[in-house]
């Protein structure tokens, strides 16, 4: 195998004209990376895909960057990584460097310039509450349940413990994490009060007021915990949902893709630090990560089987070919033998998955304040500025840009950099209804039943 | 006579839980060169203190030894000991036991060859040639003490002190052994302090026998003059009244004046009272015993 | 043997020459028993694993493991030459980077690409034997001048007693912060991860090396040490020629003491802080959770059972060859 043999396939497959390089004048225009040999980080879950692609098709080698990938026990562990210097970068929870920056949790300056994907997430709940919950669903003509389920569904079976003195536990994966705001917003939009943290008052429980008990699990033991009894239900990205369906342990009950269509999931973070001291290299991994993202959705998901066959891979996320497929390849296995088409599942490149918007940061801020983990009323103009410290499209752009001078890629591929603000329009499409405006946190958080109001403090 | 070593008013008390306890009251000796002395008494009294205490091992607690006019303060080659147990580097062979001395003691003076030559003259001297590559787990006790025997007298020491060096060996093997030392001793004239249970040894080996009092507060009770004619034969010598009339005072000395009431008894191996000098095989208690 | 029988054993063809009871017997004791012993073992656990059913499947049996093996040697196959190409590659785009740039001090790069199993086992010797001899380095001194003074032993004893029956584990989140905040050098010799896992398996090894060898010192023979006095060997020379040799089977018996710990020790320690070796390996297929990751797990297991045992074996084997003292098992 020659070293551009994957680089001509890729731009075969775009149907460009063959025999380019990345021509001397731009590699001169860009720089070469300053920094050559690096470390990621990820956790084992298939939304690392990117990375994984990267490395594996040779596209981070095409930059001149030599990376070796780790997984990491858990999200914790990875932060301290990058933050220390022991990781260049990682595959990050989108709050983790939003609440590193705003010094929830530890404090340092994370940036990202690219978001990893959209969707992907899951929540599971043990056999047992699947069959308390299931005379609350409403039935198909076929004896299906009706899907998306809400958690008005569970909350009489939340209640039941309550009622019994038994805490109700369930599994997230970090205080920051998407699937601690997702869970939250399914227990919410169901009357479920999932608690809030009192981080001013030193409580980063975040069980204050709670019905259901939120507690943190690293995913690739989600369902070891749930099989022990440890928790009652998590919520978890894949393939932590289709493994629990495999083993006959649990059973996936919504997706994120149905409690808010299109959400943005991971990111790409690196330190600040980092971007300054190494701005070329910094460049080319947003670019490598842009063309693997861009190789994921390829041709409508063509490539899925075989980026589902390196992920199986040990050194990746290591579960099984089939239940690694079951939700990479369109599909999403509820109850066992319920498989249903979602195609939109995993997005890794198309809706502009890959632009760091800010409104995307800043919905992740809302939630925060939410839950109480940002403990006072912040004005709007506050939250456009952290967004704007964390969410980097300067750094997109350039990567984005150039592969687009290098026929790598088309302008029509990504968003008009022109007209591009760093919003997205206002998002309709969530489970409750509640219409997302990133321009106006403040009006969002008075939305909600449940969750912390303006002036409000614990 | 001029006199080499003068062991000089010596007490000797070791601290205890309940107070000090007296071990040597009042040793007073003086040795002269080339003298052969045996210190003889029961297990106990003291001998291997006055030992200890000239090798430098021990500090007296009041008097002092003094060697060629020097006072004693600590351990030195000059006065090699001959310990009861070989005290063989067991990973050592012997010519490697005897080297470590040599090298010691003569590293600045001898060239490497002439002490390879040193180092295979004693262990001739000891009749040990033919082992000398061996370790001592691969040779016997008496071969083991021989190799003793050697590393002292590699040192080339002004006094030779010996503590019970033939005690753990059996009779057959310590005549031999005996027979080698006054061998040795013809040639090289050394002075020698020995200490031992053995009536016959002492009588047959010594110059002059100290025989000690019983301990506690031990002290030297009498001294015996053994004007034997040199070179001693054993079996010659069986038959002379002098050396029968030496061993007698020995004897009477440690049976009739200071015998120790609690000394078990053992009978298994018999002795008769005029033991032939050959059969050195009982301890001084049994001999002691029969004798009575 | 004389000519007869000589004669006879040509003749009688299929009779063994006049081999008498024991080396029979003795084969029997070697081979023959403890081959029975390995059969009814793998017996018992292919019928015991056929009925054990675990969320992962069935409980992995001799066969499956033995698949494993096999699947984890043609990933090491894989690997090799996926790294071949890596350098390959690699030398191609430093030579085309030289010739547009001559300034350009090209210089090959570790393969990235991610350790096999045999990597992870070289790692976790590697790792194991490093912080032994350190341990060896720090505890053996110690433990002669511990021994040799009986001041300095009542001074270290009461803090070697307390820190003995630490689990090194319990070390290991200190070892960890205390390694990153000291050890920040940009272009570090070894990893941090290494250096944890090594300061981890030398902790746990010092102890039972220091105790045994101040224990060894201590109790040399009185004989030797007046020996040593009347040489008047100078102190180092008097280490050097009686106290090390003399308390060597006590060492040694400390050190394999801590070997066998060590190795134990390191296994979940790389479990626990995710550093590469066996450990990890374990670790990341338990993650894993695929079909094949209990099988593999269990390969692992027998791995690292095996060489605790080589390595057990190999320092009495070395104990022999410097002790004096023949007489260990």
């Amino acid at each position: 195998m020659t070293w551009n043999k994957p680089f001509k396939t890729l731009a075969a497959s775009l149907a460009l004209t063959v025999g380019f390089s990345i021509s001397p004048a731009t590699a001169e225009e860009l720089g070469y990376p300053e920094k050559e040999e690096l470390t990621f980080g990820f956790i084992k879950l298939t939304d690392m895909a990117p990375i994984a692609i990267a490395y594996e098709k040779g596209y981070f080698e095409d930059e001149g960057l030599y990376v070796t990938i780790e997984a990491q026990a858990n999200w914790k562990v990875l932060l301290d990584g990058v933050i220390d210097g022991r990781l260049d970068g990682a595959h990050m929870l989108a709050g983790q460097p939003i609440a590193a920056t705003m010094g929830f949790g530890t404090k340092a300056e994370i940036i990202t310039p690219f978001s990893m994907d959209l969707n992907g997430n899951g929540i599971t709940v043990s056999n047992a509450i699947w069959e308390e919950m299931k005379p609350n669903i409403p039935k198909q003509a076929d004896g299906k349940p009706v899907h998306p389920i809400k958690a008005d569904a569970l909350k009489p079976v939340v209640e039941k413990y309550k009622d019994e003195g038994k805490p109700f536990n369930m599994g997230m994966v970090f205080p920051v994490s998407t699937h601690n705001y997702e869970l939250r917003y399914w227990l919410a939009a169901g009357g479920i009060h999932p608690g809030y943290y009192a981080p001013h008052k030193g409580d980063i429980s975040g069980q204050i007021d709670a019905d259901a008990l939120l507690s943190v699990t690293p995913p690739p033991q989600m369902p070891a915990t749930l099989e022990a009894g440890t928790i009652y239900g998590y919520c978890v990205g894949e393939p932590w949902n289709q493994q629990a369906v495999f083993k006959g342990i649990g059973v996936p009950v919504v997706t994120d893709y149905e409690i808010w269509k299109d959400n943005p999931e991971k990111v790409f973070g690196i330190t600040k630090e980092f971007a300054e001291k190494y701005p070329n290299t910094t460049v080319r991994v947003t670019r490598a990560l842009i063309r693997a993202a861009m190789w994921l959705d390829e041709n409508n998901n063509a490539n899925r089987p075989e980026a589902v066959k390196i992920l199986s891979q040990s050194n990746y996320v290591g579960a099984d070919y089939d239940v690694i497929a079951n939700s990479m390849t369109g599909t999403f296995e509820y109850e066992k033998g319920d498989k249903r088409e979602v195609p939109d599942f995993n997005v890794f490149f198309r809706y502009n998955a890959t632009y760091p918007y800010y409104s995307d940061a800043i919905w992740y801020l809302t939630q925060m304040r939410r839950w109480g983990q940002i403990s006072e009323d912040k004005p709007d103009d506050w939250y456009k500025e952290l967004a704007a410290k964390v969410y980097r499209p300067d750094i997109y752009q350039a990567a984005a840009k150039s592969l687009i001078e290098e026929k790598l890629a088309t302008a029509a591929q990504f968003p008009d950099f022109e007209t591009e603000d760093g919003f997205r329009n206002p998002q309709t499409h969530f489970i409750d209804g509640i219409v997302y405006n990133g321009k106006e946190p403040n009006a969002y958080i008075e939305k909600f039943d449940i969750g912390l109001k303006s002036g409000q403090k614990l | 006579m001029s006199v080499l070593l003068d062991i000089s008013h010596i007490d000797m008390e070791f601290p205890t839980p309940k107070g000090p306890f007296t071990a040597l009251r009042d040793v007073d000796l003086k040795i002269a060169q080339g003298e052969f002395v045996s210190l003889i008494g029961h297990s106990g009294c003291g001998k291997s203190t006055v030992l200890n205490v000239v090798a430098g091992l021990y500090q007296a607690t009041r008097g002092g030894v003094i060697l060629s006019g020097k006072e004693v303060t600590e351990p030195g080659p000059e006065r090699a000991v001959v310990f009861q147990n070989h005290s063989l580097l067991p990973w050592l062979t012997a010519y490697e036991n005897v080297e470590l001395a040599v090298k010691q003691v003569f590293g600045k003076n001898k060239s490497k060859a002439e002490m390879r030559e040193w180092i295979e003259h004693n262990l001739d001297l000891v009749h040990m040639s033919h082992a000398m590559h061996k370790r001592p787990d691969e040779i016997s006790g008496g071969m083991k003490q021989r190799v003793g025997i050697a590393r002292a007298l590699a040192m080339q020491p002004k006094v030779l002190l010996m503590d019970e060096p033939f005690g753990a060996l059996d009779a057959l093997t310590r005549a031999h052994m005996q027979d080698s030392l006054m061998e040795i001793q013809a040639e090289l004239n050394n002075t020698v302090i020995m200490i031992t249970h053995d009536v016959d040894e002492a009588v047959l080996l010594s110059d002059r026998i100290v025989m000690m009092t019983n301990g506690p507060a031990a002290t030297i009770g009498e001294i015996l003059q053994v004007d034997l004619e040199r070179p001693r034969h054993r079996l010659e010598l069986a038959d002379d009244p002098l050396y029968n009339q030496y061993r007698a005072k020995v004897l009477k000395f440690l049976h009739e004046r200071h015998s120790k009431p609690d000394v078990p008894t053992k009978k298994s191996v018999p002795a008769k009272p005029n033991t032939a000098p050959a059969q050195t095989a009982g301890d001084i208690k049994e001999t002691v015993d029969n004798a009575a | 043997m004389n000519t007869a029988t000589v004669i006879a054993t040509k003749f009688s063809g299929l009779k063994l020459p006049q081999l008498d009871g024991t080396f029979f017997s003795n084969a029997i004791r070697l081979v023959a028993l403890p081959a029975a012993g390995i059969l009814a073992f793998l017996l018992l656990w292919s019928v015991t694993a056929q009925n054990i059913d675990t969320s992962l499947g069935k409980f992995p049996g001799p066969a499956a493991v033995m698949e494993q093996f096999n699947a984890l040697h043609d990933e090491h196959q894989r690997s090799r030459e996926k790294e071949q190409a890596f350098y390959e590659r690699q030398e191609k785009r430093n030579a085309e980077r030289v010739a547009k740039d001559p300034n350009y001090q090209p210089k090959i790069r570790a393969y990235t690409g991610k350790e096999t199993f045999l990597d992870q086992i070289i790692t976790s010797l590697v790792t194991v034997m490093s912080g032994f001899l350190l341990a060896v380095a720090i505890a053996i001194p110690l433990g002669i001048t511990i021994g040799l003074s009986q001041a300095l032993n009542n001074a270290i004893n009461p803090i070697i007693q307390i820190f003995k029956p630490v689990s090194p584990l319990a070390w290991l989140p200190l070892v960890t912060m205390v390694v990153s905040a000291l050890y920040t050098s940009p272009d570090p010799l070894v990893a941090k991860s290494f250096l944890n896992s090594l300061i981890t398996v030398t902790l746990c090894c010092l102890w039972p090396m220091v105790i045994n060898t101040a224990v060894g010192v201590a109790g040399i023979d009185k004989d030797l040490v007046n020996v040593s006095k009347v040489l008047r060997l100078p102190a180092l020379r008097h280490v050097q020629k009686i106290v090390l040799p003399a308390s060597v089977p006590m060492i040694f018996t400390g050190m394999r003491l801590s070997l066998g710990v060590a190795w134990m020790v390191l296994i979940a320690a790389e479990m626990l802080a995710q550093n590469p070796g066996l450990g990890k390996f374990v670790w990341d297929e338990f993650q894993n959770g695929s079909s094949d990751s209990l099988a593999r797990i269990m390969a692992a297991v027998l791995v690292i059972g095996l060489i605790g045992f080589l390595l057990d074996r190999g320092m009495l084997a070395l104990q022999k060859l410097v002790s004096w003292d023949k007489t260990a098992n």
